[in-house]
């Protein structure tokens, strides 16, 4: 892995740490109302400054942070799972199975993906698993679409057509041959994925669709904080700034793994 | 292209079918006289078994009706007919700026690759992909609005309050223009003709501009035209910021009123523009690539 990705790894796990182990970092409860400290700009006590309630707003990003980073990775590898489990279905059964699968995997994705999230997740109601679901059953198409393609490629190589003369069921060819190929493409994806996520979750957080208050997250502290944004600015400039690194991260982590991969895989074949 | 449109009308009725909540109630509120509530639920057809719904909700599609809204009772697709010209022309503005710059700047990326040059542009791209459009938005409005006080901080008119939520925008698109460009100039450099054009003399600026360029312009269409498309759809947060009277706010009042036949509506005209605008690119695609002609009549 090159440095870039090396340093996104690492920018990353300290964003988690950060927000896993965030009582421990700050003295103050994300959701406590002080009306003695209301929009104070960044000072020594309150290092990112307070909010339109008093609230310490790094206090509030870290314990967002759990939210957002939390229900974006968690969304894509629910994707990656759901789309895997399709994508593995559909290029090795081929025929009618295959046709039906790619015509919904087409539907999926000639929707605009921002506008279907908004549709279901009206649906479901707002909150944090609302969101997480909304995600998934948009994102799962383009994996199951790349893991096709993958599959339909692997299909005709030997070592498939020796585990089938060698007397293995098809599941036993799925599961332990197939699918172990499978995993380093959808985990990169599942990479990439997470960044949008990040930004999607905040777009949804942002409309009111998301987690609701007082419950943080960085979408929705941005959304609370727009009308406030000539007398306190860092209340809209902190969350944002945590929101485009998160998402640069995992966009740079995500190509620097792909690239890795493919070197990988030129070499397999040369 | 018919299946697509019906497997589309066929989700966004069951979106609309499944919403929660009583719509009557949000019309009337929950303590109102029963008979007012059964009339309106039979105005708005909410009395009728699902199936006849459907087809009722396909007739009235095809005749060009998407329902009225539950607050003003103006139709919805009149509404959208109304705001649709100011999104076309945010979209429109936004391409305008994104295409040149993306353009140029994946084109000077791809020509000193692995150079500092490469590596800001690459930097500013992945940037662009990576921040929220609300965000960059709030921070151009107080800048500009707030602390210069040179454009309007909001509102729909004309080019004052065209340019920030133009240039918000164009972030993304601007990216992804330059990742696409500077990709495919790189393949298309290595490619034989590029090399033997070199061979026979050309100047490096004959190169570019005939072979690498044209070569390159294939991708970089098809990216122009899925961005616009999906601009096309409304872009929700861009417009509800910039308090730009387009399809995207008026899908976010629809949102935060639960007013669903303003939100369906916008849904689905969004979604069947995103498509089009899909068709039109593969359109495009076919004519002016050769390679993907001869392949098609080969067959």
């Amino acid at each position: 892995m090159g440095l870039i990705g090396k340093i996104s790894a690492a920018i990353l796990v300290l964003i988690f740490f950060l927000s896993i182990f965030s009582f421990l970092l700050v003295p103050y409860d994300p959701n406590a109302i002080d009306l003695d400290s209301l929009k104070e700009p960044p000072s020594p006590r309150h290092i990112l400054g307070t909010d339109n309630k008093g609230r310490d707003i790094l206090a509030r990003i870290l314990y967002g942070g759990k939210i957002s980073v939390g229900v974006s990775v968690l969304a894509a590898l629910m994707s990656m799972t759901i789309g895997m489990a399709i994508g593995l279905i559909s290029g090795y059964a081929g025929g009618k199975t295959d046709t039906t699968l790619m015509a919904v995997v087409d539907l999926i994705l000639s929707f605009p993906a921002f506008l279907l999230a908004i549709g279901i997740s009206l649906v479901l109601g707002e909150g944090i698993y609302t969101v997480m679901i909304a995600l998934s059953a948009v994102g799962w198409a383009s994996f199951a679409r790349l893991i096709r393609g993958h599959v339909l490629s692997l299909k005709e190589s030997a070592f498939i057509e020796a585990a089938r003369a060698l007397g293995c069921s098809h599941a036993r060819v799925v599961l332990v041959h197939l699918l172990p190929q499978c995993i380093p493409l959808a985990l990169v994806m599942a990479g990439l994925k997470a960044g949008g996520y990040i930004l999607t979750e905040a777009g949804l957080s942002f409309l009111g669709l998301g987690a609701q208050p007082p419950t943080a997250t960085w979408g929705s502290m941005i959304s609370t904080s727009r009308v406030f944004i000539n007398s306190a600015p860092w209340m809209v400039f902190f969350p944002g700034i945590m929101i485009a690194l998160t998402t640069i991260s995992f966009n740079l982590l995500g190509d620097s793994l792909k690239d890795m991969y493919d070197i990988r895989s030129e070499k397999e074949v040369g | 292209m018919i299946p697509l449109l019906m497997g589309i009308t066929f989700i966004t009725f069951s979106l609309t079918k499944a919403l929660p909540g009583d719509p009557v109630f949000s019309i009337v509120g929950e303590r109102s006289n029963p008979e007012i509530i059964e009339k309106i639920r039979k105005e708005i057809g909410a009395d009728k078994g699902s199936l006849r719904q459907y087809a009722g909700y396909v007739t009235l599609l095809l005749q060009g009706e998407l329902g009225r809204s539950y607050y003003t009772n103006r139709k919805v697709v009149e509404d959208i007919g109304q705001k649709f010209p100011n999104t076309f022309l945010l979209a429109c503005a936004a391409m305008t700026i994104a295409t040149p710059i993306g353009v140029l700047l994946g084109f000077i990326a791809a020509l000193n690759k692995g150079r500092a040059a490469d590596k800001i542009i690459t930097t500013l791209s992945v940037s662009g992909i990576s921040m929220p459009v609300f965000w960059s938005g709030l921070l151009l409005m107080l800048f500009f609005s707030l602390r210069l006080k040179i454009l309007p901080p909001s509102g729909t008119g004309g080019l004052q309050y065209l340019v920030m939520p133009a240039i918000t925008l164009s972030l993304p698109a601007l990216a992804t223009l330059i990742r696409i460009t500077r990709i495919t100039v790189l393949d298309t450099m290595d490619m034989q003709y590029v090399r033997t054009a070199r061979a026979k003399g050309m100047t490096e600026t004959a190169i570019n501009s005939i072979h690498i360029m044209k070569n390159a312009l294939i991708p970089i269409i098809t990216v122009i035209g899925l961005e616009f498309g999906s601009y096309l759809n409304g872009a929700v947060l861009t417009e509800t910021i910039f308090g730009w009277d387009g399809i995207g706010r008026y899908a976010m009042e629809g949102i935060v009123k639960r007013d669903y036949p303003v939100i369906m509506g916008s849904l689905l005209i969004g979604t069947i523009a995103f498509v089009l605008m899909n068709l039109i690119v593969d359109i495009i695609y076919h004519y002016a690539d050769p390679r993907v002609r001869v392949h098609g009549t080969d067959r």
